[in-house]
Protein backbone atom coordinates (compact mmCIF):
# COMPACT_ATOMS: atom_id res chain seq x y z
CA UNK A 1 0.00 0.00 0.00
CA UNK A 2 1.58 3.47 -1.04
CA UNK A 3 2.35 6.20 1.65
CA UNK A 4 2.57 9.27 0.51
CA UNK A 5 3.86 12.28 2.79
CA UNK A 6 2.30 15.78 1.90
CA UNK A 7 5.27 17.99 3.55
CA UNK A 8 6.93 21.05 3.35
CA UNK A 9 10.56 20.75 5.24
CA UNK A 10 9.64 24.54 6.50
CA UNK A 11 6.97 22.99 8.36
CA UNK A 12 8.26 21.30 12.26
CA UNK A 13 5.63 18.85 12.27
CA UNK A 14 6.34 17.90 8.25
CA UNK A 15 10.07 17.26 10.10
CA UNK A 16 8.98 14.64 12.45
CA UNK A 17 6.86 12.76 10.32
CA UNK A 18 10.11 12.60 7.48
CA UNK A 19 11.97 12.06 10.23
CA UNK A 20 9.90 8.91 11.58
CA UNK A 21 9.97 7.77 8.58
CA UNK A 22 13.25 7.64 7.24
CA UNK A 23 14.37 6.57 10.61
CA UNK A 24 12.05 3.40 10.92
CA UNK A 25 12.52 2.57 6.98
CA UNK A 26 9.31 3.37 6.01
CA UNK A 27 8.80 3.94 2.83
CA UNK A 28 6.97 7.14 1.48
CA UNK A 29 6.57 9.11 -1.49
CA UNK A 30 7.48 12.62 -0.58
CA UNK A 31 4.84 15.34 -2.57
CA UNK A 32 6.35 18.64 -1.32
CA UNK A 33 3.84 21.15 -0.87
CA UNK A 34 5.27 24.59 -0.62
CA UNK A 35 3.64 26.96 1.74
CA UNK A 36 5.96 29.82 0.64
CA UNK A 37 4.34 29.45 -3.43
CA UNK A 38 0.80 29.37 -1.68
CA UNK A 39 0.03 25.24 -2.77
CA UNK A 40 -1.19 24.44 0.53
CA UNK A 41 -4.42 26.92 -0.92
CA UNK A 42 -5.09 24.67 -4.39
CA UNK A 43 -7.80 23.23 -4.85
CA UNK A 44 -5.98 19.86 -5.32
CA UNK A 45 -4.58 19.68 -1.53
CA UNK A 46 -7.99 20.23 -0.28
CA UNK A 47 -9.10 17.18 -1.38
CA UNK A 48 -5.91 15.74 0.15
CA UNK A 49 -6.89 17.79 3.35
CA UNK A 50 -9.98 20.75 3.84
CA UNK A 51 -8.04 22.37 6.68
CA UNK A 52 -5.21 23.48 3.99
CA UNK A 53 -2.48 22.07 5.98
CA UNK A 54 0.67 20.56 5.93
CA UNK A 55 1.47 17.82 7.14
CA UNK A 56 -1.35 15.31 5.87
CA UNK A 57 -1.08 11.41 4.66
CA UNK A 58 -2.54 9.51 2.17
CA UNK A 59 -2.29 5.52 3.02
CA UNK A 60 -3.83 3.61 0.22
CA UNK A 61 -7.44 5.38 0.14
CA UNK A 62 -6.89 6.48 3.63
CA UNK A 63 -6.30 9.99 4.00
CA UNK A 64 -5.35 11.15 7.41
CA UNK A 65 -3.82 15.05 9.05
CA UNK A 66 -2.58 16.69 12.33
CA UNK A 67 0.91 15.66 12.60
CA UNK A 68 0.20 13.77 16.23
CA UNK A 69 -2.66 11.48 14.95
CA UNK A 70 0.06 10.95 11.78
CA UNK A 71 2.85 10.14 13.86
CA UNK A 72 0.82 7.31 16.08
CA UNK A 73 -1.23 5.67 13.03
CA UNK A 74 2.51 5.32 11.37
CA UNK A 75 3.21 3.78 14.82
CA UNK A 76 0.88 1.33 14.99
CA UNK A 77 0.59 0.97 11.02
CA UNK A 78 4.11 -0.41 9.97
CA UNK A 79 5.32 -3.86 12.46
CA UNK A 80 8.51 -2.98 12.04
CA UNK A 81 8.53 0.47 14.30
CA UNK A 82 9.86 -0.13 17.51
CA UNK A 83 7.99 0.01 20.62
CA UNK A 84 9.79 2.97 22.24
CA UNK A 85 8.44 5.30 19.41
CA UNK A 86 5.01 4.88 20.74
CA UNK A 87 4.97 2.05 23.68
CA UNK A 88 2.16 -0.60 23.69
CA UNK A 89 1.84 0.25 27.80
CA UNK A 90 -1.14 2.26 28.85
CA UNK A 91 0.24 4.05 30.76
CA UNK A 92 3.74 5.25 29.28
CA UNK A 93 1.66 6.18 26.45
CA UNK A 94 -0.77 8.36 28.44
CA UNK A 95 2.33 9.65 29.10
CA UNK A 96 3.27 10.63 25.32
CA UNK A 97 -0.37 11.67 24.86
CA UNK A 98 0.00 14.13 27.63
CA UNK A 99 2.54 15.76 26.67
CA UNK A 100 1.70 15.67 23.16
CA UNK A 101 -1.69 17.15 23.90
CA UNK A 102 0.63 19.71 26.09
CA UNK A 103 2.70 21.12 23.28
CA UNK A 104 -0.51 22.54 21.20
CA UNK A 105 -1.51 24.97 23.85
CA UNK A 106 2.59 25.87 24.92
CA UNK A 107 5.51 25.44 22.93
CA UNK A 108 4.38 25.21 19.80
CA UNK A 109 1.86 28.09 20.40
CA UNK A 110 4.92 30.24 21.42
CA UNK A 111 7.36 29.27 19.05
CA UNK A 112 4.97 29.84 16.23
CA UNK A 113 4.14 33.19 17.98
CA UNK A 114 7.09 34.11 18.38
CA UNK A 115 8.85 32.82 15.09
CA UNK A 116 5.99 33.68 13.19
CA UNK A 117 5.51 37.58 14.14
CA UNK A 118 9.77 37.99 14.20
CA UNK A 119 10.54 36.49 10.70
CA UNK A 120 8.29 33.61 8.65
CA UNK A 121 5.52 36.10 8.59
CA UNK A 122 7.43 37.95 5.98
CA UNK A 123 8.20 35.30 3.23
CA UNK A 124 4.61 34.76 3.15
CA UNK A 125 4.03 38.68 1.99
CA UNK A 126 2.39 39.36 5.45
CA UNK A 127 3.71 42.20 8.14
CA UNK A 128 5.79 41.54 11.34
CA UNK A 129 4.23 41.82 14.39
CA UNK A 130 6.37 42.75 17.42
CA UNK A 131 4.03 42.86 19.72
CA UNK A 132 2.65 39.43 19.37
CA UNK A 133 6.16 38.34 18.65
CA UNK A 134 6.99 39.35 22.50
CA UNK A 135 3.76 37.48 23.64
CA UNK A 136 5.18 34.28 21.69
CA UNK A 137 8.63 34.74 23.00
CA UNK A 138 7.34 34.95 26.44
CA UNK A 139 5.10 31.36 26.25
CA UNK A 140 7.86 30.03 24.49
CA UNK A 141 10.60 30.69 27.67
CA UNK A 142 8.21 29.68 29.83
CA UNK A 143 7.67 26.23 27.93
CA UNK A 144 11.26 25.79 27.57
CA UNK A 145 11.70 25.93 31.10
CA UNK A 146 8.68 23.37 31.81
CA UNK A 147 10.40 21.02 29.62
CA UNK A 148 13.24 21.50 31.33
CA UNK A 149 12.18 21.26 34.90
CA UNK A 150 9.36 18.82 34.15
CA UNK A 151 9.31 17.13 31.01
CA UNK A 152 12.44 15.97 30.87
CA UNK A 153 12.63 14.81 34.38
CA UNK A 154 14.04 11.04 35.29
CA UNK A 155 16.87 8.76 34.76
CA UNK A 156 16.93 8.88 30.58
CA UNK A 157 17.60 11.61 28.30
CA UNK A 158 14.45 11.80 26.44
CA UNK A 159 11.18 13.25 27.55
CA UNK A 160 9.21 11.26 30.46
CA UNK A 161 12.68 9.91 31.90
CA UNK A 162 12.64 8.07 28.71
CA UNK A 163 16.40 5.69 27.38
CA UNK A 164 14.50 6.00 23.93
CA UNK A 165 12.85 8.17 21.77
CA UNK A 166 9.53 8.44 21.56
CA UNK A 167 7.07 10.11 18.84
CA UNK A 168 6.54 12.99 21.19
CA UNK A 169 10.39 13.70 21.35
CA UNK A 170 10.31 14.27 17.75
CA UNK A 171 7.35 16.35 17.70
CA UNK A 172 8.76 18.74 20.45
CA UNK A 173 12.85 19.19 19.00
CA UNK A 174 11.49 19.88 15.78
CA UNK A 175 9.24 22.75 16.65
CA UNK A 176 12.15 24.46 18.52
CA UNK A 177 14.12 23.58 15.66
CA UNK A 178 12.23 26.17 13.47
CA UNK A 179 14.48 28.66 15.84
CA UNK A 180 17.51 27.87 13.08
CA UNK A 181 15.86 30.69 11.41
CA UNK A 182 15.90 33.45 13.67
CA UNK A 183 18.39 35.49 14.40
CA UNK A 184 21.98 33.87 15.96
CA UNK A 185 21.27 36.66 18.85
CA UNK A 186 17.62 35.90 19.17
CA UNK A 187 18.24 32.46 19.48
CA UNK A 188 20.65 32.39 22.00
CA UNK A 189 19.08 35.14 23.77
CA UNK A 190 16.28 32.15 24.00
CA UNK A 191 18.08 29.09 24.23
CA UNK A 192 20.90 29.63 25.91
CA UNK A 193 19.92 29.46 29.28
CA UNK A 194 18.23 26.06 28.64
CA UNK A 195 21.73 23.47 28.64
CA UNK A 196 19.68 20.79 29.17
CA UNK A 197 17.32 21.20 25.94
CA UNK A 198 20.18 21.56 24.03
CA UNK A 199 21.58 18.44 25.18
CA UNK A 200 17.86 16.96 24.47
CA UNK A 201 17.95 17.98 20.66
CA UNK A 202 21.52 16.60 20.52
CA UNK A 203 20.67 13.89 21.87
CA UNK A 204 17.60 13.58 19.36
CA UNK A 205 19.65 14.35 16.91
CA UNK A 206 22.21 11.14 16.94
CA UNK A 207 19.41 8.75 17.72
CA UNK A 208 18.21 9.53 14.26
CA UNK A 209 20.89 10.29 12.47
CA UNK A 210 21.66 10.77 9.62
CA UNK A 211 17.89 12.23 8.99
CA UNK A 212 17.54 14.70 11.05
CA UNK A 213 20.02 16.33 9.97
CA UNK A 214 19.04 16.13 6.27
CA UNK A 215 15.62 16.80 6.87
CA UNK A 216 16.91 20.04 8.53
CA UNK A 217 19.59 20.97 5.79
CA UNK A 218 16.97 23.71 4.89
CA UNK A 219 17.07 25.64 7.50
CA UNK A 220 20.33 27.86 7.03
CA UNK A 221 19.46 28.87 3.37
CA UNK A 222 15.77 29.63 4.50
CA UNK A 223 17.21 31.84 7.05
CA UNK A 224 19.50 33.60 4.64
CA UNK A 225 16.51 34.29 3.00
CA UNK A 226 14.33 35.79 5.36
CA UNK A 227 17.24 37.88 6.56
CA UNK A 228 17.20 39.31 3.25
CA UNK A 229 13.52 40.03 2.59
CA UNK A 230 14.15 41.59 6.30
CA UNK A 231 16.28 44.42 4.93
CA UNK A 232 14.37 44.82 2.05
CA UNK A 233 11.50 45.53 3.86
CA UNK A 234 12.91 47.61 6.26
CA UNK A 235 14.59 49.81 3.10
CA UNK A 236 10.88 50.04 1.73
CA UNK A 237 9.52 51.60 5.07
CA UNK A 238 12.65 53.81 5.19
CA UNK B 1 -7.09 0.13 42.10
CA UNK B 2 -8.94 3.91 43.80
CA UNK B 3 -9.49 6.35 40.90
CA UNK B 4 -9.34 9.86 41.69
CA UNK B 5 -10.68 12.95 39.59
CA UNK B 6 -9.56 16.57 40.49
CA UNK B 7 -12.14 18.40 38.96
CA UNK B 8 -14.41 21.56 38.51
CA UNK B 9 -17.50 21.36 37.19
CA UNK B 10 -17.01 24.83 35.65
CA UNK B 11 -13.98 23.84 33.73
CA UNK B 12 -15.17 22.36 29.86
CA UNK B 13 -12.46 19.35 30.09
CA UNK B 14 -13.72 18.39 33.40
CA UNK B 15 -17.13 18.11 32.51
CA UNK B 16 -16.18 15.55 29.53
CA UNK B 17 -14.21 13.28 32.10
CA UNK B 18 -16.46 12.78 34.49
CA UNK B 19 -19.76 12.16 32.24
CA UNK B 20 -17.34 9.51 30.24
CA UNK B 21 -16.83 8.03 33.48
CA UNK B 22 -20.60 8.10 34.48
CA UNK B 23 -21.61 7.24 31.25
CA UNK B 24 -19.27 3.70 31.79
CA UNK B 25 -19.99 2.69 35.41
CA UNK B 26 -16.13 3.51 36.14
CA UNK B 27 -16.50 4.34 40.07
CA UNK B 28 -14.33 7.02 41.07
CA UNK B 29 -13.95 10.00 43.92
CA UNK B 30 -14.35 13.57 42.36
CA UNK B 31 -12.19 15.57 44.22
CA UNK B 32 -13.35 19.64 43.36
CA UNK B 33 -10.72 22.08 42.84
CA UNK B 34 -12.50 25.04 42.80
CA UNK B 35 -10.84 27.27 40.07
CA UNK B 36 -13.32 30.23 41.47
CA UNK B 37 -11.53 29.64 44.35
CA UNK B 38 -7.97 29.46 43.05
CA UNK B 39 -7.75 25.98 44.71
CA UNK B 40 -5.88 24.85 41.57
CA UNK B 41 -2.97 27.09 43.11
CA UNK B 42 -2.44 25.24 45.73
CA UNK B 43 0.97 23.99 47.00
CA UNK B 44 -1.22 20.42 47.41
CA UNK B 45 -2.70 20.02 43.88
CA UNK B 46 0.97 21.54 42.19
CA UNK B 47 1.78 18.11 43.53
CA UNK B 48 -1.00 16.20 41.57
CA UNK B 49 -0.55 18.49 38.51
CA UNK B 50 2.54 21.21 38.32
CA UNK B 51 0.67 22.71 35.41
CA UNK B 52 -1.77 23.71 38.23
CA UNK B 53 -4.66 23.03 35.38
CA UNK B 54 -7.73 20.79 35.36
CA UNK B 55 -8.76 17.99 35.06
CA UNK B 56 -6.00 15.67 36.45
CA UNK B 57 -6.47 11.94 37.48
CA UNK B 58 -5.10 9.77 40.17
CA UNK B 59 -5.20 5.92 39.42
CA UNK B 60 -3.75 4.44 42.00
CA UNK B 61 0.20 5.40 42.21
CA UNK B 62 -0.34 7.05 38.26
CA UNK B 63 -0.80 10.42 37.59
CA UNK B 64 -2.18 12.03 34.60
CA UNK B 65 -3.28 15.57 33.59
CA UNK B 66 -4.76 16.25 30.10
CA UNK B 67 -7.81 15.71 29.45
CA UNK B 68 -7.34 13.90 26.01
CA UNK B 69 -4.71 12.03 27.34
CA UNK B 70 -7.31 11.21 30.45
CA UNK B 71 -10.47 9.84 28.48
CA UNK B 72 -7.59 7.48 26.07
CA UNK B 73 -6.69 6.43 29.20
CA UNK B 74 -9.60 5.67 31.18
CA UNK B 75 -10.98 3.71 27.69
CA UNK B 76 -7.94 1.69 27.64
CA UNK B 77 -7.20 0.75 31.79
CA UNK B 78 -10.86 -0.07 32.07
CA UNK B 79 -12.30 -2.89 30.21
CA UNK B 80 -16.17 -2.36 30.37
CA UNK B 81 -15.68 0.56 28.18
CA UNK B 82 -17.64 -0.04 25.06
CA UNK B 83 -15.36 -0.03 21.50
CA UNK B 84 -17.19 2.73 20.03
CA UNK B 85 -16.13 5.47 22.98
CA UNK B 86 -12.31 5.01 21.09
CA UNK B 87 -12.07 2.26 18.65
CA UNK B 88 -9.62 -0.21 18.60
CA UNK B 89 -9.48 0.03 14.10
CA UNK B 90 -6.73 1.82 14.03
CA UNK B 91 -8.19 3.59 11.05
CA UNK B 92 -10.80 4.98 13.21
CA UNK B 93 -8.50 5.49 16.38
CA UNK B 94 -6.61 8.01 14.05
CA UNK B 95 -9.56 9.67 13.00
CA UNK B 96 -10.07 10.12 16.81
CA UNK B 97 -6.86 11.47 17.19
CA UNK B 98 -7.07 13.75 14.20
CA UNK B 99 -10.59 15.67 15.23
CA UNK B 100 -8.92 15.81 19.41
CA UNK B 101 -5.98 17.82 18.32
CA UNK B 102 -7.94 19.92 15.83
CA UNK B 103 -9.92 21.18 18.79
CA UNK B 104 -6.68 22.27 20.47
CA UNK B 105 -6.32 25.18 18.27
CA UNK B 106 -9.68 25.58 16.24
CA UNK B 107 -12.58 25.33 18.96
CA UNK B 108 -11.31 25.20 21.87
CA UNK B 109 -8.92 28.02 21.54
CA UNK B 110 -11.89 30.17 19.78
CA UNK B 111 -14.44 29.28 22.51
CA UNK B 112 -12.00 29.94 25.43
CA UNK B 113 -10.48 33.41 23.78
CA UNK B 114 -14.39 34.58 23.04
CA UNK B 115 -15.68 33.53 26.67
CA UNK B 116 -12.79 34.23 28.89
CA UNK B 117 -12.81 37.67 27.46
CA UNK B 118 -16.69 38.22 27.46
CA UNK B 119 -17.24 36.93 30.65
CA UNK B 120 -14.90 34.88 32.78
CA UNK B 121 -12.36 37.11 33.24
CA UNK B 122 -14.28 38.70 36.00
CA UNK B 123 -14.37 35.56 37.85
CA UNK B 124 -10.75 36.24 38.55
CA UNK B 125 -10.83 40.21 38.75
CA UNK B 126 -9.45 40.65 35.31
CA UNK B 127 -10.88 43.36 32.73
CA UNK B 128 -12.65 41.88 29.95
CA UNK B 129 -11.08 42.31 26.09
CA UNK B 130 -13.09 43.01 23.60
CA UNK B 131 -10.80 43.05 20.94
CA UNK B 132 -9.77 39.31 22.71
CA UNK B 133 -13.44 38.51 22.50
CA UNK B 134 -13.53 39.29 18.93
CA UNK B 135 -10.91 37.57 17.93
CA UNK B 136 -11.91 34.43 20.10
CA UNK B 137 -15.76 34.36 18.54
CA UNK B 138 -13.97 34.61 14.68
CA UNK B 139 -12.37 31.55 15.83
CA UNK B 140 -15.13 29.86 17.36
CA UNK B 141 -17.28 30.50 14.19
CA UNK B 142 -15.05 29.21 11.60
CA UNK B 143 -14.74 26.42 14.27
CA UNK B 144 -18.06 25.75 14.01
CA UNK B 145 -18.91 25.87 10.85
CA UNK B 146 -16.50 23.40 10.68
CA UNK B 147 -17.40 20.59 12.59
CA UNK B 148 -21.00 21.45 10.39
CA UNK B 149 -18.97 20.63 7.07
CA UNK B 150 -16.65 18.12 7.41
CA UNK B 151 -16.07 16.73 10.88
CA UNK B 152 -20.70 15.88 11.08
CA UNK B 153 -21.40 14.06 8.27
CA UNK B 154 -24.68 14.11 6.90
CA UNK B 155 -26.25 10.77 7.83
CA UNK B 156 -24.81 9.37 10.91
CA UNK B 157 -25.42 11.48 14.68
CA UNK B 158 -21.85 11.77 15.83
CA UNK B 159 -18.58 12.82 14.79
CA UNK B 160 -16.73 11.35 12.05
CA UNK B 161 -19.60 9.63 11.15
CA UNK B 162 -19.82 7.43 13.46
CA UNK B 163 -23.29 5.86 14.63
CA UNK B 164 -22.01 5.85 18.41
CA UNK B 165 -20.31 8.49 20.21
CA UNK B 166 -16.67 8.58 20.94
CA UNK B 167 -14.33 10.45 23.53
CA UNK B 168 -14.29 12.93 20.98
CA UNK B 169 -18.04 14.05 20.62
CA UNK B 170 -18.12 14.14 24.87
CA UNK B 171 -14.96 16.52 24.50
CA UNK B 172 -16.04 18.94 22.08
CA UNK B 173 -19.61 19.43 22.56
CA UNK B 174 -19.13 20.12 26.27
CA UNK B 175 -16.43 22.43 24.87
CA UNK B 176 -20.11 24.44 23.08
CA UNK B 177 -21.78 23.62 26.12
CA UNK B 178 -19.58 26.36 27.79
CA UNK B 179 -21.68 29.01 25.86
CA UNK B 180 -24.80 28.65 28.52
CA UNK B 181 -22.50 30.86 31.11
CA UNK B 182 -22.49 33.59 27.96
CA UNK B 183 -25.50 35.98 27.65
CA UNK B 184 -28.40 34.33 25.97
CA UNK B 185 -28.53 36.80 22.63
CA UNK B 186 -24.77 36.11 22.14
CA UNK B 187 -24.80 32.30 22.77
CA UNK B 188 -28.08 31.89 19.72
CA UNK B 189 -26.01 34.83 17.64
CA UNK B 190 -23.51 32.28 17.80
CA UNK B 191 -24.98 29.02 17.94
CA UNK B 192 -28.06 29.57 16.57
CA UNK B 193 -27.39 29.42 12.77
CA UNK B 194 -25.74 25.99 13.76
CA UNK B 195 -28.92 23.69 13.65
CA UNK B 196 -26.47 20.43 12.77
CA UNK B 197 -24.57 21.09 15.72
CA UNK B 198 -27.43 21.51 18.05
CA UNK B 199 -29.05 17.99 17.10
CA UNK B 200 -25.27 16.61 17.76
CA UNK B 201 -25.17 18.11 21.44
CA UNK B 202 -28.85 16.99 21.76
CA UNK B 203 -27.71 13.30 20.73
CA UNK B 204 -24.57 13.31 22.97
CA UNK B 205 -26.62 14.09 25.66
CA UNK B 206 -29.20 11.51 25.34
CA UNK B 207 -26.53 8.91 24.73
CA UNK B 208 -24.91 9.63 28.14
CA UNK B 209 -28.35 10.66 29.96
CA UNK B 210 -28.81 11.14 32.81
CA UNK B 211 -25.31 12.00 33.06
CA UNK B 212 -24.35 14.62 30.96
CA UNK B 213 -27.28 17.02 32.12
CA UNK B 214 -26.97 16.16 35.92
CA UNK B 215 -22.84 17.71 35.21
CA UNK B 216 -23.72 20.14 33.16
CA UNK B 217 -26.66 21.64 36.47
CA UNK B 218 -24.85 24.41 37.43
CA UNK B 219 -23.99 26.17 34.60
CA UNK B 220 -27.12 28.27 34.94
CA UNK B 221 -26.14 29.39 38.65
CA UNK B 222 -22.69 30.37 37.16
CA UNK B 223 -24.17 31.75 34.17
CA UNK B 224 -26.13 34.18 36.99
CA UNK B 225 -23.19 35.08 39.28
CA UNK B 226 -21.32 36.21 36.26
CA UNK B 227 -24.19 38.63 34.79
CA UNK B 228 -23.85 40.20 38.40
CA UNK B 229 -20.37 40.24 38.05
CA UNK B 230 -20.09 42.01 34.84
CA UNK B 231 -23.19 44.60 36.52
CA UNK B 232 -21.00 45.18 39.37
CA UNK B 233 -18.09 46.19 37.19
CA UNK B 234 -20.15 48.45 34.81
CA UNK B 235 -21.27 50.49 37.73
CA UNK B 236 -17.54 50.84 38.81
Amino acid sequence: MELKLYVDRMSQPSRAILIFCKANGIEFEEVKILLAKRQHHSPEFAEVNPMKQVPAIVHGDFKLFESHAILIYLASAFPGVADHWYPADVRKRAKIHSVLDWHHSNLRRGAVGYIFNDSIAIALGLPLNPKAAAEGEKLLSASLAMIESYWLEGHGPFLLGNSEPSIADLSLVCEIMQLEVADENDRDRILGPHKRILKWIEDTKNATSPYFEEIHSIMSPVKEKLKELKVQASQQSA
Amino acid sequence: MELKLYVDRLSQPSRAILIFCKANGIEFEEVKILIGKMQHRSPEFAEINPMKQLPAIVHGDFKLFESHAILIYLASAFSGVADHWYPTDIYKRAKVHSVLDWHHSNLRRGSVGYLFNTRIALAFGLPLDPKASAEGEKLLSASLAMIESYWLEKDEPFLLGNSQPSIADLALVCEIMQLEVADEEDRDRILGPHKRIMKWIDDTKNATAPYFDEIHSMLPLAKEKLKELKVQASKQ
